[in-house]
Order: C-alpha cells, then structure tokens, then sequence
C-alpha cells in the first residue's frame, strides 16, 4: 500500500513537474507570512491551540521536547559577528522572528517515508496525516527537516483538559491519542466548512472564506492564507486571491529547488529551499533600517 | 464546478447506503427508548432557537483579559463556546486578536473556578448559600449596620460602562468616595504628564502616520496601552513608505525586539537621552526651540551628545544618527512607557519626551486628541500603584471597616514592604466579587463567585480608544457553567438594593438595567431605530460609535521639570520586573496555553527567570541556567538566569506574573514574582509606585536548576532561516506599493 501510494504520489509529482499548471489538484493552499510585520507575538500559535485541540503537555514533557506547538516562532539573535567584523555588545537589531508551521510541502520528505500511507498528499496540496492509519513509526519526523511533526508519547486527554476544560474542544477534529503522529493541517477543518458551503451554493471558494487560524487572528497580518491554484494553473476552476497574487509579485514559484527571479532584491523566499521539498510557504525577508 | 465524483463524495454516497443497510438489519431491541433517554438527550429532541447541531454561530462581545477592550467574535456550537476570534467590526482590534485573548476561553473553562458562595467559618472558607451570604453582608453594610460611608471601599481593577456607573452608585448609597483602582501594568505617570500638557489623559497616538517612532520603553506591541489596536497601525506604519522604529530601554521588550535600532540605556536615563536628541536636533536647526521658555532651552542645552553619553552609557552615534532620521522624516511620534516611568524622577522623563514631541510638532500630527466622551458617567476609571499605596496607608490608619475586591489582586501585586496581608488582616469585613481563588480572594470573609466574561453582561469604555470612539459590548456567550454562579453587574444591583438605593427596584437583573440604559440614549446614538432594532443591531455588532469630536486642535502647556544627574554607581543592580503579553500582571498564570507558550524573548515556558547582560554575568561567573540570588532591602528571590544581549549591563530583568502562592493548580508554586522584593520609591510629582528604581545585589548560588526553554540554539548557525534585507532595497521594490 506505501508502496504505491509513494509511486502514485511521485508520479503526479513528477507529472505537475513537467508539465505545469497542476491540473490535477482543486485547490493548492498557500501561505506568505511577511517578516517585515511578524512582531513575534505568539498569537497565532495559542489561536492555533484553541482551533486544533493541542494538547498542553506541562513543564517536564515540554523540556523534553514533547511540547505541541504546530504554529511556534522561533526566535533568533544575529549572529554573534554581524558581519562588520566586529561583535556587537548588544542586540541593536532586535530579534529575528520566524513562524514555522507545517510548510506543506509538495516533494513532503515524511511522505514517502511512512510505512502505512498515514501521511500523503490530498488534491487540495494539502500533506495530509490520517490519524487513524498512524501506527507511530515516527519516520516522518525524524524526515521532516523543519522539526514540524509532533508525536503524541502520551494519551494526553487524561490530563490535559482537566473538566470543564474539555468543553472548549472543537468538535470538527479529533483529540490524538497516544501513538500518533500530528502536526499543522492548514485548518483542514476550515477548509472543509468552506468548500461544503460553496458546493452546496454551487460557486467557487471566495478568497478569505477559508481561513486558518493563525492567520485570522495575526494582530499585524503578517499571515496570509489562500488559493495558489491561479498562480500555477490561469485556466484552474479557483478565484484569485491575495496571496496568490503575493507570489507572483515575488515571483516565487512551486516546483523548483532554487528561484529563478528575474528581480533578484524581491523578499519571497521558502525556507531551506535546496532541498527540494518544495514547501507552499512563503516568507518574505525580515527589512532593518541600517 | 466539475462533476467529477471525489473520494469524499463517494464515501458519501456509500455511507448512506451503509446506514440504509444498517438500519434495515437492527432488529434488537435498544436497552433505552427514545422516551426514557428524552432527559438526557433533550437538546436534539427540544432544540433550542438557532441552534443547528454541528453548525457554529457566531455571537459578539468584548475581550476582559486586559483593559484594552478588543472586540470579540466566539463561536459558540451545541450551546458551548469554543472559540475566540478578533471582532471586524471593532475600531480596535478590527479582527485581530492576541494571545491573551485567543485564552479567554481557558478562563472561561478554566477547572480551578469558584463555583459556589464561600464565607469564613473558623479560619476556613466554607461553602454556603447566596442567601446566607449575602444576609452576612447585609448584616456587615446594609442601613442597619451602622457602617459609616467613608469606612467601606471599592478596590478594583480598570472598570468602565455601566458597571462604573452602578458601582458609584453603590459607593454614594453608602456615602463613601473610596474607589481604589488598581492595575501594577498601567500608564497613570504618562497620563498625568498628558493632561498636564495637552490638556486630556489619552490622545490618540497615530501609529500608523508616523514616520519616525522613537520609543522609551513604550512596549506598544505587547504590554502598552492597546496592544492589538497597536499592532494593527503598526502594520501600517511598516507598509511603504516604511517607517524607523527605534526603541531606547534598558531590557529589550517584544516592541524593542522589533526595532530597526535598539539602543540599551542606563535604567532611569531616558529622559537625559530625550534631551540630548532635543539638543541634536537644535545643534542642526536652532529655529527648533523657538517659543521654548528659557528654563526649558537651557536644560535642552545643558545635555550634549558627549554628557549625554557618558550619563546614559549610550554610543554617541547612536544619538546622531536618531536626530538624522528624525531631521529628515516626519511626522514623528516619541512614545514613553513603563521603563521611562518607573523611576523617583518618572513624571519629569515623560515630560521630556512630551517635550520632545512638542519640538518636532508632532501634537496635532500624530498626537490626536481623542475629543470629549459624552457621558462621562461611563468612562473608565483608570488606576496605577499609586491607589495600592493610598490603600494601604488607608488601611495602615485603621480607616476602612469593610473593603469590597473585584478584579485587582493586591495581595500578589504588592511589595512584602507593604505588608498588606497583615494589614489586611486587620479589616473587620471583606468581601471578593470573584472567580478564582487567589491571593486576595483567599484573605475575604465572604467569597462571592462571579460569572467568566464570556457568561455575563456588561459595556466598556476603554481608556485608549481608537479615532472613533466606542463603547464596547460585552454580552454572554453561552449559559453560565455553575448555577451559583453570578454576573458583576447583577451582584452590583444586588448591592444597591440591600442599601435600600433609590431608582434600582424595578430592576429584575442587570440585563434589564442595559435594556433601559440603551433606551434612554440620545436620538443621535440611535439614529432613528426603534428600541428593539437599536438593541438589537448594537448587540450584533458588539460596539457603538460615539461622536467625542475627536481631532480637535490640542492646545500644549508647557511643564517645568528637571532631571537628575547620573545616578550613583555602587555595584548594585536596577532591578526590572518587566510584563509579559501572556501572563500579564500575574492574572493569566492560571491558564495553561499561555502558561506553555515561550515567553517572547527568553523563550522560556512554564517558569520565572533572570534576564542578564553577558558582561555581567562573567563578572558574577554565571551562564545560562545557572541559578542566582537577588537581594533588595526588603527580601530575596531566586531565578534561573537568561544571559543575552537585550539588555543594559547595569540591570537585571526578572518577568512579574509567575510567583503565586495560591491561584489554581497551573499557577500555584511557579516560579517567583519580583514585585514582592520592590522597594517602596515612589514618583515625586505624581506618588505612583517607582518599580523599575529597586536596587538589588545579586550573587551566585552555585545551584544549576533545569530552566526549561523552547529553543536550544540562540542563532541560526549560519542557516538561511531569516535573511534581512535593508530598508532601502524595500523601499525599491515595493515601494510604490
């Protein structure tokens, strides 16, 4: 099953690859999330709490690494040289901050890995984990090369929702259990209220009608999520959106390895791009007045 | 759409057929009938109005996490609310929302809530009924109890809206004016410095024209005012044409960590480098002091770069090149905040960035007045430290009988230099309006449990308010939790009518007060719509526009004020207890999303530390997670050290909100709280507490504790997590944007 799964993800990979224009995807969600706004806040990653029903994991299982966060920022200082060969007695610069959620990726390295098929990809682009396929092999992280996959080493519903806690746990997803590999979905479940409402008043998914979390509750809009079918595909069945529209004008494009931007100084980028996992990420560079 | 069937459309098709199936083959009798489970499954038989199973509803009110209002949209399904999001139709977060708000629902829910009425019975607090409860406060400050006026207070925290309005009238049913209003996250010296200059506490600060902001340690993104009504102009104000930010303080908070230039400084010094920036900008133009008073000229010239550097440990260049920025680019916008504040000399620094503002002509520019509230009855009552001290001397004097607590929790928030639990002690009668157990509600003799935010009624009227003023909406989300539980503004009627206070009879509840409240509201706030429309729309848009002829021209008054020279140095440290956007003030410890999300800048979760500048802490012989002591006058704590560069050498920053002795099962015997160890300076001019002044000795224990972090490395090891790029390669690509 793993097997062909991996072959049949492979050759539609492959396929888009050569041919362009995804024509066998209905939607292709995508984010930019903007450095130059991102304040660092956190919000996004405790909204995502809220939405996703992670489980709080305490102070000794968080120092051991077993925290839930499938939104987290990451903090960086520069580097101890700043480059002007000299160091820095302070942070001058302030800090660099870096939302990293589940980059989606279209080449996802944790695909081909799993050993039952739990993790693969949905014709929405989405690197979906089937919970209940999930036998817990942990491959896919150890594969992810973002850190992005969360292990459940616990049944954490026997303690993490003390009562009346669990009253807040959003019904449209499951709580995981012990075995289970987990990690940022896009809000599938927002998705999925989206598109069920525009079939069911037979038109197309409206721009912002699908929303994540994080991105609907950024203070600063730093998070924009959207369709990127248009950018790839002109004649694709989907509206233009915002972050389609931010691609382009960055001129970032899926299934490459290294961007070929004909205006070099333009701030899209995708983390760790090189390695071909080909994420539906963007990010666009930090800006400092030097 | 196409009409290719998908896999779920087929699972579809099939499930149905499955049930079809299924249903056909059930021939066993089920062990409950549809009638016999009818009790317990009565909400799908009798569902109530609007209800749809499965189908999210969306019902708007106001965010109580902090005092900045932020509107709020809970989706609430099957009679739960679930979730919080930002409310568009609020002028302050327009759809945004932090951390602390995304939380409310863990307050709401949260497992370690009152859920019945508690009065002290031999030392303990027992269970008991509201009746009983309440005849014991009557007894206590009903008309027969013989209570004088001005022996019983009101300590709260912000309170505004219609609640301000019925707690005054309890107060005046009593004959008594004693209002302790406290928030230890406030602006009460900047508010003082901005009504004796420009005439109104609040002005609106235009983020988003300003070109230039210059901040002393106005952490607007995080702890500051508005935060999210910040952030949202601060957006803004990064879009092209892009505007510096530059933030001066001596501990980096999240708005410094966002600064184009970060400048570390001496604690207490800010106004020394607001004038020395004041001379700079005089040095390249001298028309920029013109209609200055010569005291105030003088001052501005008594602090050039070279002094002003050596006073506040600033580079020089640093200095020139803020004035460059601010020489070419306006407006600008000088912003003051705790840092700037928290010192003997706190009121006279504000001033001297008012002034610098001034200099700039910035009042007007980005210094908006924020007009005249029409109903002053419903404005919110604003406080500090400086309210914790007139209470503690009031209760140091033997003057109040009986004090009445809601929201604030001075016990926590107070210096053991206070001692207000002893003197607490001392008060014949208290009484906490309540919903956790903690500090100060565990010192009452009558607990009286409150309904969460999200089940009650009430209306804001925020001291920040956006251009176009409002007053906020805040309406139950869902039914109460706990059937003894009850609303803070239905409690407050109670009150009024065990005094017997005329006019409140007739009210059933608090609901009913709004009701006729909103009815009585002037033509020109309802613009034409019958009662039931005007409640109605009101409630579904969840704020209302009020005209206070915002914009008007700000006449500026001048203050005298005066600075001290460099402070003496004598090998202690500042000590810093600086705020958190999570845990606040100490008041979202007991919530555990905000308790595992890593502090902004440590990165720390789950716990108290010190943040240490490297210089110092070679000098002390520590690193990282290595465990210190630090002392003031008036006692010790002890904290695991984060060492970085965020920081002025000279100061020690340990993060308040962590320390609590009693306040749920996820704040309990966490860490330490740094407000205890303060010492009692207080501002000279305005008498608020002076907490960043405490001078502390720090020593090494020797003891590695596990300090539990997020983040194992600090930098990105020369990866390409986060590239920059500079402000003018922005500026030529998207700056026409």
């Amino acid at each position: 099953m793993s097997l062909s799964n991996i072959l049949e993800d492979w050759s539609k990979y492959r396929k888009t690859r050569e041919d362009g224009g995804f024509h066998d995807y209905e939607h292709m969600w995508g984010m930019a999330i903007d450095l130059n706004k991102c304040i660092g806040c956190n919000a996004c990653s405790v909204a995502c709490y809220a939405e996703n029903n992670l489980a709080v994991v305490g102070r000794e299982k968080f120092s051991k690494g077993q925290g839930m966060h499938w939104m987290r920022i990451e903090r960086y200082w520069d580097e101890p040289d700043l480059g002007e060969g000299r160091v820095s007695e302070f942070n001058q610069h302030g800090a660099n901050f870096l939302p990293m959620n589940c980059q989606q990726c279209n080449a996802a390295t944790c695909e081909p890995v799993c050993p039952v098929a739990a993790t693969y990809h949905t014709p929405d682009g989405l690197n979906a984990q089937v919970y209940n396929r999930c036998i817990g092999s942990r491959y896919c992280s150890n594969n992810c090369p973002y850190r992005l996959r969360f292990f459940n080493f616990y049944s954490y519903y026997e303690d993490s929702w003390p009562a009346p806690l669990e009253m807040q746990l959003n019904p449209d997803l499951s709580v995981r259990d012990k075995g289970v590999m987990e990690k940022c979905t896009f809000c599938v479940q927002r998705i999925r209220t989206a598109k069920d409402k525009a079939k069911m008043e037979n038109r197309q998914v409206q721009d912002g009608e699908a929303m994540t979390a994080c991105a609907q509750t950024c203070p600063t809009s730093a998070i924009v999520f959207g369709d990127l079918l248009k950018h790839f595909n002109p004649d694709a069945d989907v509206v233009e959106t915002q972050v389609t529209n931010m691609w382009r004008t960055h001129q970032v494009e899926l299934g490459r390895s290294s961007q070929n931007k004909q205006n070099p100084e333009l701030r899209g980028y995708r983390v760790f791009e090189g390695l071909n996992t080909d994420p539906c990420i963007m990010f666009l560079e930090r800006v400092r007045e030097v | 759409m196409s009409n290719k069937v998908n896999r779920r459309d087929f699972l579809k098709i099939m499930g149905w057929g499955g049930v079809g199936a299924t249903l056909a083959g059930c021939d066993l009798p089920t062990t409950v009938t549809l009638e016999e489970g009818k009790e317990q499954i009565t909400s799908y038989l009798v569902p109530e109005e609007f209800v749809i199973p499965g189908v999210g509803v969306y019902y708007a009110s106001t965010c109580q996490q902090c005092p900045a209002g932020c509107g709020v949209h809970g989706r609430v399904r099957e009679g739960r609310v679930l979730k919080l999001e930002g409310n568009p139709e609020s002028a302050i977060n327009k759809g945004k929302l932090c951390q602390m708000g995304q939380s409310g629902v863990q307050t709401h829910y949260n497992p370690d809530r009152i859920t019945r009425p508690m009065v002290r019975k031999g030392g303990g607090l027992t269970a008991v009924s509201w009746d009983e409860a309440l005849s014991l406060i009557e007894g206590k400050t009903g008309p027969a109890s013989g209570l004088k006026g001005e022996r019983f207070a009101w300590v709260t925290d912000t309170v505004s809206g219609h609640q301000a309005t019925l707690l005054d009238a309890h107060l005046e049913s009593l004959g008594s004016s004693n209002h302790f209003v406290h928030e230890i996250i406030n602006n009460s010296v900047s508010q003082a410095v901005n009504q004796d200059m420009l005439g109104e506490p609040a002005p609106h600060l235009a983020l988003d024209k300003a070109r230039v902001i210059l901040s002393f340690g106005a952490d607007f993104l995080g702890t500051w005012q508005s935060p999210v009504h910040n952030s949202v102009m601060y957006a803004e104000f990064r879009n092209a044409p892009r505007g510096v930010l530059i933030q001066v303080e001596p501990k980096m908070t999240l708005t410094g960590a966002n600064a184009d230039l970060w400048v570390a400084v001496r604690p207490g010094t800010e106004g020394v480098f607001a004038l020395a920036i004041a001379n700079a900008l005089a040095t390249s133009d001298p028309a920029r002091l013109d209609g200055l008073p010569d005291r105030l000229q003088q001052l501005i010239r008594g602090y050039n770069i070279e002094k002003a550097s050596k006073i506040t440990g600033a580079s020089g260049e640093h200095f020139v090149k803020i004035a460059a920025w601010l020489n070419e680019r306006s407006p600008s916008l000088v912003l003051a905040g705790a840092s700037a504040e928290g010192h003997e000399h706190g009121y006279d620094t504000v001033a001297a960035t008012m002034l610098l503002n001034v200099i700039l002509g910035n009042i007007g520019e980005t210094i908006e007045s924020s007009g005249v509230f029409p109903f002053p009855q419903l404005t919110a009552r604003t406080g500090g430290s400086k309210d914790l001290l007139d209470f503690a001397k009031a209760l140091d004097g033997q003057q109040l009988d009986v004090v009445f607590f809601r929201g604030a929790n001075p016990v926590f928030t107070a210096p053991d230099a206070l001692d207000l639990k002893g003197k607490l002690d001392k008060v014949g009668f208290k009484v906490a309006f309540s919903m956790f157990e903690d500090e100060t509600t565990l010192m009452a003799d009558v607990v009286l449990p409150m309904h969460s935010p999200l089940e009650d009624w009430g209306t804001h009227v925020v001291a920040h308010q956006p251009r176009q003023s409002l007053i906020a909406i805040q309406q139950p989300l869902m039914q109460p939790l706990y059937e003894q539980t009850r609303g803070f503004g239905d409690s407050l009627l109670t009150m009024l009518k065990m005094q017997k206070a005329a006019g409140y009879s007739d009210y059933q509840d608090y609901y009913a007060y709004l009701r006729d409240a909103f009815s009585a509201l002037p033509d020109n706030i309802k613009a034409g719509a019958s009662d039931i429309d005007f409640w109605a729309n009101t409630m579904q848009k969840g704020t209302l526009d009020v005209d206070t002829g915002a914009g008007a021209t700000i006449a500026v008054n001048l203050v005298d004020f005066d600075l001290p020279d460099n402070a003496k140095q004598d090998g202690s440290y500042y000590l810093i207890p600086s705020a958190r956007l999570g845990l606040w003030d100490g008041r979202h410890a007991n919530i555990p999303w905000l308790q595992e999300a890593p502090d902004q800048i440590s990165k720390v979760v789950w716990d108290s530390w010190a943040e240490m500048h490297p210089s110092t802490a070679g000098k002390l012989g520590v690193k990282t997670g290595d465990t210190i002591k630090i002392t003031s006058t008036t006692g010790s704590i002890e904290a695991n050290v984060y060492v970085f560069k965020g920081i002025h050498p000279d100061a020690i920053a340990v993060p308040m909100g962590q320390g609590h002795e009693s306040y749920g099962r996820y704040a309990e015997g966490r860490g330490v709280n740094p407000l205890k160890i303060l010492a009692l300076n207080t501002d000279r001019k305005t008498g608020e507490l002076a907490h960043h002044s405490t001078r502390v000795q720090v020593s090494k224990t020797g003891v590695t504790l596990p300090m539990v972090r997020f983040q194992g490395h600090d930098t990105q090891l020369g990866r390409k997590l986060i590239a920059t790029v500079t402000a003018d390669v922005f500026e030529r690509t998207e700056g026409d944007a």
